[in-house]
């Protein structure tokens, strides 16, 4: 359903992505690892637009996205987790929940999603008018995947949503991702622990440096190359 | 005997800090309107917009040119005024800001251009009304009213009166709607806003079009209060820069309190100092603040969730 061809991609005259092939297929999960630096992020910055994209294409259910503005992106049904700063602090927890939806359904489909997340997560009910930066870590996570699923995606970005977690909430978190491919959300995820992703993933690819250096399904765990320097050490 | 002097003295020094401070709350309600409309810009699009200072002179010759030399009847002329200054402010962003944006300007050049905006105008005003001070004079200024040994002239309780309206509904405006909103989001995290699907083009163009609305309003009230001079626009912004300051220029109702408290300062300074000094306490103030508490009284803390 996604497809990236060729991509070009970096931040003015910095070249950050050299020409990568990725694609994600309909109801799959597929992860993105690398070390850092390597243009993971940029990879979905490049499909949102928020990078500068020098040469490539990237489609979506077979439709060229590649210079479409990021609010235009959002209404095909793309939803980007980012990685930083991923709630708006100053804003309650229910307007941080319904903003996305907001941009682009009507108040009634909004109010139905505003339900499902509040049952998903019912910690954020109770907090539905804090403000958000008086959320744990967790409840923060919980968040910005609240107000990405409200935004109905078929295809869900995800930028290292395991980062800053106890063992305990990435472990619960990985089961929330199984289980959103199953309600039909196809996913590309950036992971920064290499045996999660692969484990979690149908399908991983290794970026280095701004390039693809391997790609492949669950028997990469094996490969050599991963095992020597992703698996033994930070990764 | 003795007691009698002493009471009337002390009732003597609580009206006269009466007055200033009342005098100081209707110099702060048009700073507050200058400080309001420069931090909605400010805090939606994050460089200086000095040029502010412009929008509210050219509304006050709006107003003398359309009322005094045209003979518009007054409340037409409000209206055109504060649709105009909208406009131009919209203009500012569309035909400068943003194209320097881009072509990938930094947030320095564009506070260079928007010096460079304030002058050209200021210019073209003193080309077009001469540099001689002019005078509105539709409310005759008139003696005022005395309540507890307080003066108030019905004008002034008129600018404060409006002021407040305006103040609440932008407030209302802010908490309330969908746009509002949208604006608090942008000027928190406009990276994720962009991310979440707002239109920060949009956004900026709103902020534009409201702040200089409120310039608009600003440039009624203080033609109707002072005279008008083309070069005023470089005092009533750094005025308006120093409220904001003092609140929290990133937060709008803390740029309206610090602008009332700023208007308070000077007119109390002046009780104790010579009155030449009320621009020199303006200055004081900006600096310590941007030196001790550069997010202002109210200036929210960054309380941001960086992983
Ligand atoms: N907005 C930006 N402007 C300029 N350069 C950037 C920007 N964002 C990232 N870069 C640079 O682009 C390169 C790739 O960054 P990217 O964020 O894609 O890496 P990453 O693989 O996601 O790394 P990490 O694991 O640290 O998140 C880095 O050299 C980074 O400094
Ligand atoms: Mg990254």
């Amino acid at each position: 359903m996604l497809d990236i061809k060729d991509l070009h991609s970096g931040y003015g005259e910095l070249r950050v992505l050299k020409g990568i092939d990725i694609e994600v297929g309909e109801n799959e999960i597929v992860a993105l690892i690398g070390p850092n630096g390597a243009g993971k992020s940029t990879v979905i910055k490049s499909v949102f637009n928020i990078s500068d994209v020098t040469s490539g294409n990237i489609t979506f259910k077979g439709q060229d996205i590649t210079s479409l503005k990021t609010h235009e992106i959002i209404k095909l049904g793309i939803s980007y987790l980012n990685q930083g700063k991923i709630n708006f602090t100053n804003l309650t927890v229910r307007e941080n929940l319904t903003i996305g939806a907001d941009q682009i359904f009507d108040p009634g489909t909004v109010q139905d999603g505003l339900e499902k997340v509040y049952t998903k997560f019912p910690d954020l009910k109770t907090k539905e008018n804090e403000l958000a930066y008086t959320l744990s870590g967790g409840q923060q996570q919980m968040l910005a995947l609240g107000r990405s699923l409200m935004q109905r995606p078929s295809l869900l970005l995800m930028d290292e949503p395991s980062l800053g977690l106890s063992p305990k909430l990435q472990q619960e978190l990985f089961a929330t991702i199984a289980s959103l491919r199953d309600e039909g959300i196809s996913m590309l995820i950036v992971e920064q622990n290499a045996k999660k992703a692969i484990e979690l993933a149908d399908r991983t690819y290794l970026l280095e440096d701004g390039n693809v250096v391997l790609e492949g399904g669950k028997e990469i765990l094996e490969n050599e190359a991963i095992r020597n320097v992703y698996l033994g050490g930070r990764y | 005997m003795k007691n009698e002097i002493k009471t009337s003295l002390g009732g003597k020094t609580i009206a006269l800090l009466a007055q200033s401070i009342i005098n100081g709350l209707i110099t702060g309600s048009i700073y507050a309107l200058v400080a309001s409309g420069y931090s909605l810009i400010y805090s939606t699009n994050n460089f200086m917009h000095f040029a502010h200072g412009i929008s509210v002179v050219a509304a006050g010759y709006m107003v003398y040119w359309l009322f005094s030399l045209v003979g518009i009847p007054f409340y037409v002329t409000c209206i055109i005024t504060v649709i105009l200054s909208a406009i131009f402010g919209l203009a500012m962003y569309r035909l400068i800001y943003l194209p320097l944006q881009k072509k990938g300007a930094s947030n320095v050049i564009l506070l260079i251009a928007s010096i460079g905006i304030l002058t050209f105008f200021q210019n073209v005003i003193q080309i077009a009304f001469g540099s001689g001070v002019k005078l509105v004079g539709y409310i005759e200024v008139s003696k005022g009213i005395t309540f507890a040994g307080v003066t108030m002239t019905l004008l002034q309780i008129v600018i404060l009166i409006i002021s407040l309206i305006i103040f609440i509904l932008l407030y209302q405006f802010m908490q309330k709607t969908k746009t509002g909103r949208n604006m608090r989001a942008v000027s928190n995290n406009s990276e994720l806003a962009s991310i979440v699907g707002i239109n920060h083009i949009r956004i900026s163009d709103i902020s534009f079009l409201i702040g200089s609305a409120l310039a608009g309003v600003a440039g009624i009230l203080v033609a109707l209060e002072q005279n008008l001079s083309p070069f005023m626009g470089t005092n009533l912004m750094i005025k308006g820069f120093t409220g904001a300051v003092i609140g929290g220029i990133n937060y709008v109702p803390g740029s309206i309190v610090g602008s009332f408290l700023l208007g308070m300062a000077e007119n109390l300074g002046i009780l104790v100092l010579p009155s030449g000094y009320k621009d020199a306490i303006a200055f004081s103030m900006l600096f310590l603040f941007l030196l001790f508490k550069p997010n202002g009284i109210l200036g929210k803390k960054e309380g941001r969730f960086d992983k």
